[in-house]
């Protein structure tokens, strides 16, 4: 069952220069900061999340209280158990956004090429880059020199070929590390590394990997792409490739999007205003979320209604100078309601959206100025 | 064309209708300023197509006739010639010589006929304020109008006049500043009327130097305002627009109340600025039971954190604000303490003057 040698191996590293990839990764990010704030708590286990005493979890958590086996995701009841005498604290996230901002200020010094996975982690492509010598481990050492200079935060660095690496590589010397995996050395890297550490490895899979055997990377890269298929279906061309070390994502630039939105279909139509605007509203909310998450802002609300007969209607509503609020939105969507239903005494609705559309990129500053509802 | 008067009774003039002279001169006849010249005196009108004003003064003239002159050049001129010079000035050919002492210009000129003169106003309503009235309740105001909005209607100030009284409104779309004032005065019809902001500028001018206990003549119609101060006339377009219902967005929901001293208040505002971000400037409000922490920081993790003392005992709160907004507001506040009145970090706030319901600023926070 073993499968002979394997002639796909490397096939995105074959023809062109090998890319040059950096993942940074904040040390215990959420916790680093409150310890940063609060001199205080710097030599004490602190964990960032719900209360002891409540339902919430571990957000995030210093090295302190790892030592006592707390982790991010465990409920914070049994982190209290396990670290009595933890300083628990409620995460600020307008906090942690902008010492991300800074950071990723840091990141363009070097590269735009930028790929966020979170508020304390990015992928870099720094290929192209003719800093320092173009040298990618170099460049890696500056950006997490710079990133404690602004911030007083330390952050771990992956230097690789690519993306997968890079993250494997950030993990290997964690916290404060640096570590580079050259080309050429990606398989031998993640052959002694256990397969939950590989990028779309989670839990369950781990386990299913281990009931058949593997462990390590180099388990992993003894099956063969049939085998794997057979037991992880469209996952195994993902695993074939991370056991050899090949990963051809590229590094992406989160896409520049016309307007962000989000609608609902109906098993029973509804036909009150009253019902409707509830569930604008609620749509309103989530797609407002999601907006700010991306760090973006909106000039426009539209609210789209599908009708029983499949006519369709939009009405928006923009604001003329500066930038859509969530309450101006909200007290736009009954008129807007009001509009799409003017003609249609007694509506049913199938299909009910909102988007919020003339984005922009939030200025970096995390201040919004609010704006009269004139 | 030719006179003979005192430098001040030129340079006073001048100094009023200069204001109306077009920057940017799309029409070189705008840059100039029009001498009308009469057996009974000298009538000064500069223009930019918006704003009219005009000046008279009673000097004797040797020769009547009219020209247009340079305005800034004359301006300056007079400006920097000695107090109480005596000028001899006189059009001879194409040219206006203005002589003082050893002193000698010789300006060009551009025919009056090419300076469009405005038309009098036909209909409307005239009403006769006190310029004190007019005057407080413009300048409570007019800070907060907005400036090159493409929502134009906000770019100037609402003018309500009613019975025994006038109001006046502005608006940038993030704060609010309203303002009454009383008088004996009950207009045939009610007025609502946007005022410029360029010309709100320049009758805050027309309005400063006048005596305290003047009257103001005000002619209105649909499309213009004539105001009419002593020997000084100002004609300016109205706006022609519908100014935003403003009682909807003055509060009435707010559940928290402080008042404080209006100096403390500003000079803590003051200090936090510094260290607020340059370019947003923001500070952020926590109240607490008996303390007000005015806050700030800015990109160079700088810090500023001011207590006051205050009596509240109510809920916790912390909001945001454009510490400009809030500096302006309480400038324009002439009371010993002012009065907050706030609900949450996501509603506007207001702030009156202590015992006064004449003036009310309303400004949205800042999320920060």
């Amino acid at each position: 069952m073993v499968s002979a040698v394997d002639r796909t191996s490397g096939v995105d590293e074959k023809a062109a220069q090998p890319r040059k990839i950096i993942h940074v990764d904040m040390d215990a990010f959420y916790a680093s900061v409150e310890q940063r704030d609060n001199p205080l708590w710097r030599d004490r286990p602190v964990i960032v999340g719900g209360k002891p005493n409540g339902r919430g979890v571990v957000a995030a958590c210093s090295y302190q209280a790892r030592a006592f086996g707390v982790h991010s995701a465990m409920p914070s009841a049994e982190a209290g158990r396990r670290c009595p005498h933890a300083v628990f604290v409620a995460p600020r996230f307008e906090r942690y956004k902008a010492v991300s901002r800074q950071v990723h200020a840091v990141f363009r010094e070097f590269t735009n090429i930028i790929e966020p996975l979170s508020l304390d982690e990015a992928y870099l492509d720094v290929s192209d880059v003719a800093l320092l010598g173009g040298s990618a481990v170099r460049m890696a050492r500056e950006i997490r020199a710079m990133i404690l200079e602004t911030t007083g935060l330390v952050a771990s660095a992956g230097v690789s070929y690519n993306k997968a690496l890079a993250k494997l590589a950030s993990d290997h010397d964690k916290p404060d590390g640096l570590y580079c995996v050259l080309p050429g050395e990606g398989e031998q890297f993640v052959a002694t590394l256990p397969v939950g550490r590989f990028h779309g490895v989670g839990r369950v899979t781990e386990e299913r990997m281990q009931s058949l055997g593997i462990q390590t990377g180099a388990d992993l890269r003894a099956w063969s792409l049939e085998e794997l298929s057979r037991e992880f279906g469209n996952s195994a061309r993902r695993y074939h490739a991370l056991a050899r070390g090949v990963d051809e994502r590229p590094v992406q630039v989160s896409r520049v999007r016309k307007s962000i939105g989000s609608e609902r279909t109906f098993g029973d139509n509804i036909t009150t205003p009253e019902a409707m605007l509830e569930v604008l509203l609620s749509l309103a909310e989530e797609v407002f979320d999601s907006l700010e998450l991306q760090q973006l802002r909106a000039s426009s609300v539209t609210a789209k209604v599908r009708f029983a007969d499949f006519e369709t209607l939009t009405r928006s509503r923009s604001v003329s100078a500066g930038f859509m609020d969530r309450c101006i939105m909200n007290r736009s969507l009954p008129y807007l309601l009001e509009r799409a239903l003017v003609g249609h005494p007694k509506p049913q609705v199938r299909l009910l959206g909102v988007s919020l559309s003339g984005l922009s990129p939030s200025d970096g500053s995390g201040l919004q100025q609010l704006e009269l509802d004139l | 064309m030719k006179f003979s008067a005192q430098r001040e009774s030129l340079l006073e003039p001048l100094q009023q209708v200069a204001g109306a002279v077009e920057r940017r001169q799309t029409k070189p006849v705008l840059g100039n300023v029009l001498f009308g010249c009469t057996d009974s005196g000298i009538t000064l009108t500069a223009t930019d197509g918006e704003i009219e004003l005009c000046s008279t003064t009673q000097i004797a003239v040797d020769e009547p006739g009219s020209i247009t002159v340079p305005a800034r050049k004359l301006l300056e001129i007079c400006r920097h010639l000695p107090e109480q010079a005596r000028l001899n000035v006189e059009v001879t050919g194409e040219k206006l010589v203005l002589k003082a002492g050893r002193s000698r210009f010789t300006l060009a000129t551009l025919p009056a006929e090419q300076f469009p003169e405005s038309e009098p106003l036909k209909g409307g309503q005239k009403i006769v304020l006190p310029v004190e009235s007019i005057r407080e309740a413009m300048r409570a105001t007019a800070f907060s109008m907005a400036q090159q909005d493409v929502r134009f209607y906000l770019n100037g100030m609402l003018v309500e006049i009613g019975s025994e009284r006038v109001c006046c409104v502005s608006t940038d779309g993030h704060r609010l500043a309203w303002s009454q004032v009383s008088t004996d005065v009950s207009p045939e019809t009610p007025v609502r009327a946007i005022i410029p902001r360029k010309s709100v500028g320049e009758l805050t001018k027309v309005l400063s130097v006048a005596p305290d206990d003047g009257t103001v003549e005000l002619h209105l119609t649909d499309q213009q305002l004539q105001a009419t101060v002593a020997d000084v006339r100002l004609t300016t377009r109205l706006v022609d627009g519908r100014f935003p219902d403003y009682k909807r967005v003055i509060p009435i929901d707010g559940d928290k109340e402080l008042v404080m001293d209006t100096q403390s208040l500003r000079q803590s505002l003051t200090r936090a600025s510094v260290l607020s971000n340059e370019k947003y400037r923001g500070v952020r409000l926590t109240l607490d039971q008996s303390v007000l922490t005015i806050s700030s920081n800015n990109p160079e993790q700088e810090e500023a954190i001011d207590e006051l003392e205050v009596d509240y005992q109510g809920q916790s709160t912390e909001i945001g604000f454009n510490v400009t907004y809030l500096l302006e507001a309480l400038g324009a506040i002439d009371t010993e303490s002012v009065r907050l009145i706030l609900k949450d970090s996501g509603s506007s706030l207001l702030i009156v003057p202590d015992g006064s319901a004449d003036c009310k600023y309303v400004v949205m926070p800042m999320r920060l």
